[in-house]
């Protein structure tokens, strides 16, 4: 590992140990009649790490008793035989299962596109799809495969929003501050939409490690590809960085709340890694980064 | 036969050459979409299920029941020569586009793929990702009925049946080569 990249691994780490004197703690209001889903991406090992981050998102659910999640994509990685479901997705959840948490997938480019077939990622058959959740519309892309036909379905479909909270998620991550760098033409592509249509937040995987952007033209970015896999000491501190974490494996817990939306993002050992309170875009009136009540990674 | 109705196909072509190679090209993607569907009928259609072993069967009596009506498929039955010359000609202009950091990006989903070179009636390996496809690439090609998708694996394009998981047809170096990106 580059030195650099060593003693940025190790600022991650004290950053983290600094905030985890207060990291047992849930951070999120429990407002009622709010909006709670887990976010997780990068997930399908069937490794230890997959299993213990798992244990700890059982753990949280305790406090914070989400009812749906966003799997960011990479849902089983090698092969994708009926044992593989079980390893990779059925047996690691299936307290979640069992619980009725409704698990929304998108496809990786690890994913074999017959998983839209698989009930319990609720894809309904479809590579891309919307669903609503209160006042929050979701937006699921795939962007392995961002054909004219899925953009000109996106457009209809943001424009048929109306004042909901818009939320997209994929796989690939559009900005980020990873070794391997954006996916540019995704940008190129999607940013413009996103903008026009004021989308708010945008979820994305395909990186292992998590990641908060500084808002770009108004719209957050996170990226959250370490549910599992762990690319460690891959992120180097760009001034789109607002916080990161490349040591260890994550998942974030999200609650919308009318015009706010309140995250909180956990480490595989239940430390909390970075929080914070986002203003919708919509009532928004500066883009200034998001309020963070705790000390965020890499400031 | 699949194989010999397209280069009968062939022979009527109109004026214009760019149009009528595209619309052969059509020709012979709708006559795969046929065999696609015979297949389809012969193996079922595949509803959601919580079974993957039902996706997983399906998927594999799906490309067994399609390599058997194309046995004697070969490379070039789609993409031919002519096809070939025109496709080849729209990714490295496309490609000539692109930004130093898009062709990293492509470079790098490459990069991903162990090295294999795919043939026609193969199945797409399972445990390999697939690159993502280049959106601004897909606006420049003919688009595809589903399920083909174009991907490129190296320097090669392929169409590929998603349900069945199986390579239809392979353009070789269609694409520049990954080490002449960004020069």
């Amino acid at each position: 590992m580059p030195q650099r990249r060593r003693l940025l691994a190790l600022a991650v780490v004290v950053a983290v140990s600094v905030v985890a004197g207060i990291a047992q703690d849930l951070q999120l209001p429990l407002k009622s009649n709010s909006i709670r889903f887990l976010v997780m991406g990068d997930t399908g090992t069937g490794d230890s790490e997959q299993y213990e981050t798992a244990a700890q998102i059982l753990k949280w659910r305790q406090k914070f008793p989400f009812t749906f999640a966003l799997m960011l994509g990479d849902n089983l990685y090698g092969s994708e035989r009926p044992q593989d479901f079980v390893k990779k997705f059925e047996r690691p959840y299936r307290a979640l299962l069992d619980d009725k948490v409704e698990f929304n997938a998108a496809l990786g480019n690890h994913d074999d596109q017959n998983q839209i077939y698989y009930k319990p990622f609720n894809l309904d058959g479809k590579r891309y799809r919307t669903f609503k959740k209160g006042a929050a519309r979701f937006f699921v892309l795939d962007s392995n495969y961002l054909d004219p036909e899925q953009l000109k379905w996106l457009e209809k479909e943001l424009e048929g929003a109306g004042s909901d909270w818009k939320i997209a998620y994929f796989h690939h991550p559009m900005y980020t501050s990873a070794t391997r760098g954006p996916v540019i033409e995704l940008r190129a592509a999607l940013e413009p939409l996103f903008v026009k249509y004021n989308v708010d937040v945008v979820f994305s995987g395909h990186e292992h490690l998590y990641e908060r952007i500084y808002p770009q033209k108004g719209i957050y970015y996170f990226t959250e590809g370490g549910s599992a896999k762990l690319r460690a000491g891959d992120i180097t501190k760009t001034s789109l960085t607002a916080a990161g974490f490349d040591t260890d494996r994550s998942f974030m817990l999200v609650e919308i709340a009318g015009d706010e939306l309140f995250f909180q993002t956990i480490s595989r050992k239940g430390a909390t890694i970075d929080n914070g309170i986002l203003a919708r875009r919509k009532v928004r009136t500066d883009l200034s980064p998001a309020r963070n009540p705790a000390t965020p990674v890499h400031q | 036969m699949y194989v010999a109705d397209f280069r009968a196909d062939a022979a009527a072509q109109p004026a214009n050459p760019m149009a009528a190679t595209l619309a052969d090209f059509k020709k012979r993607v709708d006559g795969f979409l046929t065999v696609h569907k015979a297949a389809v009928d012969k193996v079922g259609a595949l509803d959601l299920t919580k079974s993957p072993k039902e996706i997983a069967d399906r998927e594999t009596a799906l490309g067994e029941a399609l390599r058997a009506a194309r046995k004697d498929a070969r490379q070039g039955d789609i993409l031919t020569l002519q096809i070939g010359k025109v496709f080849r000609g729209i990714i490295r202009k496309e490609f000539a586009r692109r930004s130093r950091l898009a062709l990293k990006n492509r470079e790098e989903a490459q990069d991903e793929l162990p090295a294999f070179t795919p043939t026609v009636n193969q199945i797409y390996p399972t445990t390999y990702p697939l690159a993502t496809f280049p959106p601004a690439l897909l606006k420049e090609l003919p688009e595809l009925p589903k399920p083909i998708e174009y991907r490129l694996v190296r320097q090669n394009l392929i169409l590929r049946d998603s349900e069945a998981n199986l390579i239809v047809d392979v353009l070789p170096n269609a694409a520049p080569p990954t080490n002449a990106l960004g020069e």
